[in-house]
């Protein structure tokens, strides 16, 4: 298997993991059931994590393709300017999915409906553009997709790290400052829920999350700016494939403190912690340490 | 000065660190310095949030033993640090970002020290510490992360 296999795996994930969320908040909605919403935000957040590696394995997909066979570049273009065009609200509506499971606003309900709708429409389209690449046959070149008039994010990114040298140093210094927000933030969670602090419960220490989301969305933003400017550095390097493989486990561990936010301090919540959160705590402690790993070893592990 | 520089440069170790290529090296070297600091910068962070208003309601008490993991992560970095510095010692000596850079850390290192002493040990309330020390943790992050940019504008 390789990198293009994965990416004709990931790339069904966002648009059906949407459609689903979007029928599990539509059938809350009718029936009024807080358990589907709260499970329709959790099925956004997980599928806004997934589409990550799924658009940046469509880079490698086309590296591979191209040693292969002549690409139709004006597609593979469109392809991705569309994929990226969709990226962007399906980000926004996985971090609106976790907030509103944090903290409900009335305000979220319909907000993820329209947004996580306009997304999957969206991602529909990128997805029939890319099927073009793969089937030619259906290709038709003055297929409306190409429009000039739809905007294009992934050359617009691309151009605005190449064109201004002062990008990509600020989106390094910007790397590492959410990067400390993040792995700080989690790290002291993670003492709480192994019972390394105490006295206090985790519900209180839970309100420091939203700030380990702002350095993942600091990161994802910066990263996504890195990739656009050079994908071939990252898609051939194994690294950089292991590090996003465990950003998405680490980012679906922002969600299991989470589930804790109605406690309130127990006294044996004072004083111990249970078995399954050391564990889960110990693992996203782990993870995390092994995204900045094969972050400071991409230059010297894993390429070709 | 200068001698003194060139002679740590030319060290067994310094020479290892620079020349020797393998993954236990360099890179595992740059990797630790990374980890440590993000563990003394990120768990500072949170601390001076907390000190700001953010998640109020936990008890300062209970974060008392979070001091001990920074300084761990402190020392490793310091550790680190002191073996990236002697590896290209004439280099990073004549890098201005370098030294805006170590007096950063050391200022958040002394505000760290004033909110243990004064803030979880005394009366102080905080806000304008915890201020400062994210301050001085910006300015160190941005002085670090530009002085490979700046030491190649520089020559």
């Amino acid at each position: 298997m390789n990198l293009a296999h994965l990416h004709l795996l990931l790339n069904h994930v966002p648009t059906i993991g949407f459609g689903f969320g979007i029928g599990l908040l539509a059938a809350s909605l009718l029936r009024e059931s807080e358990d589907l919403k709260r499970a329709s935000y959790v099925v956004f957040f997980g599928v806004a994590l997934v589409a990550i590696p799924a658009y940046l394995s469509g880079n490698a997909a086309e590296f591979i393709l191209k040693g292969e066979r002549e690409l139709p570049e004006g597609v593979v273009a469109a392809h991705q300017n569309a994929a990226m065009l969709a990226l962007i609200p399906m980000e926004i509506v996985g971090l609106m999915g976790w907030l509103a499971l944090r903290r409900f606003r009335t305000w979220h309900q319909p907000a993820v409906l329209v947004l996580s709708i306009a997304a999957f429409l969206l991602m529909a389209r990128a997805a029939n553009i890319g099927g073009q690449i793969r089937h030619p046959e259906i290709l038709a070149a003055d297929s409306p997709a190409y429009a000039p008039a739809w905007p294009s994010p992934a050359a617009m990114g691309a151009a605005f790290v190449l064109d201004n040298p002062w990008v990509w140093p600020i989106c390094e210094v910007l790397h590492f400052v959410g990067l400390c927000l993040l792995f700080g933030v989690t790290l002291l969670v993670n003492l709480r829920m192994v019972g390394f602090i105490t006295g206090v419960a985790l519900a209180e220490v839970n309100r420091l999350l939203p700030w380990a989301m702002a350095g993942l969305g600091i990161n994802i933003i910066t990263g996504m700016l890195f990739f656009l400017a050079a994908p071939e550095q990252y898609t051939q390097n194994s690294a950089f494939v292991w590090k996003m493989g465990l950003v998405v486990l680490g980012g679906l561990s922002l969600l299991y403190p989470a589930m804790f936010d109605q406690e309130h301090a127990s006294t044996s919540d004072m004083l111990d912690a249970p078995l399954t959160r050391k564990v889960v705590a110990a693992c996203s402690l782990v993870i995390w340490v092994g995204v900045i790993f094969f972050g400071r070893f991409l230059p010297y592990l894993g390429m070709e | 000065m200068a001698s003194v520089l060139a002679q740590l440069e030319q060290s067994g170790v310094a020479t290892w660190i620079r020349e020797s290529g393998v993954l236990y090296g360099y890179p595992l070297i740059l990797f630790l310095h990374t980890l440590g600091l993000s563990t003394v910068v990120g768990v500072s962070a949170a601390i001076d949030l907390r000190l700001l208003g953010v998640a109020s309601a936990i008890p300062l008490a209970s974060l008392d033993r979070l001091f001990g993991v920074m300084w761990a992560g402190f020392a490793l970095t310091a550790a680190t640090g002191v073996l990236l510095f002697v590896s290209d010692a004439t280099k990073h000596a004549s890098n201005p970002a370098f030294f805006v850079k170590l007096a950063f850390v050391a200022g958040g290192v002394a505000a760290l020290a004033l909110v243990r002493s004064r803030v979880f040990h005394g009366q102080q309330r905080g806000a304008v510490l915890a201020a400062a020390s994210l301050g001085c943790w910006l300015i160190a992050l941005t002085a670090g992360r530009l002085m490979a940019y700046i030491s190649e504008f520089i020559s």
